[in-house]
């Protein structure tokens, strides 16, 4: 469904993905984990063309990502969700609009009536029913998400990809897009892929994590065998994430990971 | 040097990138006119405002520079002159820029740091064409209304000192402004409000799109938006009167 192939990519001269493949399980929950600065967000991005990678090829579909012309960049982007890290929410729109907006653009055979029932439905399913009139500045960051989840998934999409979902995010929070998304993930049974540095809400919901660092996948197994891996670097990201912050403006967690 | 030539370069093919775009896609329904009422409606008051007092100084200034010669029975036709065909279109360009073409930087600016301008990406819908096509189609629609506001502002201040405060006939001033500006002239400062109104927005817009991260980076953006257009449509002003006026200047 989703395959990097050889994938390598620099800014200015620094490499941030090199060489990298991977493929993604259809309908199953694919965690790209690693600390910040290792290509994680980069890697995403490539799959949803937002970047096109100097070498490699990003299959979606059957699509390469790194080469169709924009209409067929499109077709693919149509059967994507993505949630990005602040919601990514219009500020200019109402909560509803928001959610409301690729209906009005990808599905105008929709009735005002028929896509306000879809919009209340997935207010529902991400339990913010009651913010349907709201605006986007009265969100709480943990709202914001779930707005960003349910426009995401309001086009009823293939793949949903997550951009650090916890990013920001108070622990309590945190832990309640976790089992979000977890409930998703059972709800809909779709595949999900999901940047993340924070291993512990990871390990929870994710079939398969994959490793990044310094530009290089150095994992990718089933949740249950990557948290047993006798390799050094994750077994150090393991242990260090679970009680340092990994990034400058991340939330310093500790869990209580079984 | 060479960074202005790259970043002129650098404009012509995010402008071209736009005009494709918008060929392709078309422009979003409805949006169009709420971009025309909302960039006519918060520049209106100010430019009321100030090309009013720009029509009083005119008046005040012609009578001065003409008076020791005892022509200030011109001063109708100095204010219509300088005043229709000069600056209330520049004016009205000034003002759009500062009110309008902040907004639209500052506005794009925040929609791409906040990862908005990605998100209408992925959600298959192009941002140029989303984001910049209604707020061009609105300036063009609205500065050149603007500018006609600002010339009858204009001749209506710098009528009234003249008149009531420098004891001038009314008539003549008049006759003199009939005598000097043709309704050509009008037209002409529709033209220029067209194309002072295009440079503003894709400037704006273009500032919007690739400013630099974080809020400073908006910052950036906004205030080099309204520097860039501004300064263009000044320039530009000079030329375009050349080729509209050519010797009569």
């Amino acid at each position: 469904m989703i395959e990097l192939r050889n994938v390598s990519k620099s800014f200015g001269g620094k490499e941030i993905l090199r060489d990298l493949s991977l493929s993604t399980p259809k309908g199953k929950t694919t965690a790209i984990v690693g600390p910040s600065g290792t290509g994680k967000s980069v890697t995403l991005k490539h799959i949803v063309g937002l970047l096109r990678p100097d070498s490699g090829q990003v299959l979606c579909f059957g699509t390469d990502m790194a080469t169709a012309p924009e209409h067929e960049l499109y077709a693919v982007r149509r059967r994507f969700g993505m949630l990005f890290q602040d919601g990514a929410l219009f500020d200019s729109m109402s909560v509803g609009d928001n959610i409301a907006f690729p209906l009005i653009h990808h599905a105008p055979e929709m009735t005002a009536k028929q896509r306000r029932e879809r919009v209340l439905e997935k207010l529902k399913a991400v339990g913010l029913e009651d913010k349907y009139d709201a605006t986007t500045s009265s969100l709480s960051g943990g709202q914001r998400k779930r707005v960003g989840l349910a426009r995401a998934i309001v086009m009823e999409p293939e793949v949903v990809l997550f951009d650090e979902p916890n990013s920001g995010l108070d622990p309590i929070t945190s832990d309640e897009i976790d089992e979000l998304i977890g409930k998703m993930k059972v709800e809909l049974g779709i595949t999900f892929i999901i940047i993340s540095h924070d291993i512990v809400g990871t390990i929870n919901v994710a079939d398969h994590i994959a490793m990044l660092y310094g530009g290089d996948l150095i994992a990718f197994e089933p949740t249950d065998k990557f948290v047993r891996l006798d390799h050094p670097i994750v077994k150090k990201f393991l242990k260090r994430n679970l009680i340092l912050p990994t990034g400058p403006n991340e939330v310093a967690r500790l869990p209580s990971v079984e | 040097m060479t960074s202005v030539l790259a970043g002129i370069g650098h404009y012509g093919l995010w402008l071209r990138e736009f005009i494709g775009a918008t060929a392709r896609h078309g422009m979003p329904k409805g949006q169009m006119m709420a971009e025309a009422f909302k960039i006519g409606i918060k520049s209106l008051p100010i430019l009321l405002i100030i090309s009013g007092f720009v029509g009083t100084n005119l008046a005040l200034q012609g009578y001065n520079a003409f008076k020791p010669l005892g022509g200030q029975r011109l001063v109708g036709m100095f204010v219509a002159l300088a005043g229709v065909r000069e600056l209330a279109p520049i004016i009205a360009a000034a003002m759009i820029a500062a009110k309008a073409g902040t907004e639209m930087a500052s506005q794009i600016g925040v929609m791409k740091i906040r990862e908005q301008i990605d998100a209408l990406e992925v959600m298959a819908v192009n941002p140029l064409a989303y984001l910049i096509a209604p707020r061009l189609v609105g300036i063009l629609l609205m500065l050149p209304a603007l500018t006609t506001l600002a010339i009858f502002t204009m001749l209506t201040t710098a009528y009234m000192v003249s008149v009531h405060q420098l004891g001038l006939s009314g008539h003549e001033f008049l006759q003199f402004a009939e005598e000097a500006i043709q309704p050509i002239d009008f037209f002409y400062g529709a033209v220029k409000a067209v194309i002072f109104g295009a440079i503003i927005c894709t400037i704006s817009c273009y500032f919007g799109f690739n400013c630099g991260k974080g809020p400073e980076g908006v910052g950036q953006a906004t205030n080099r938006a309204v520097v860039t257009s501004s300064v263009i449509c000044i320039v530009l002003n000079y030329f375009v009167s050349e080729l509209l006026y050519g010797g009569a200047l």
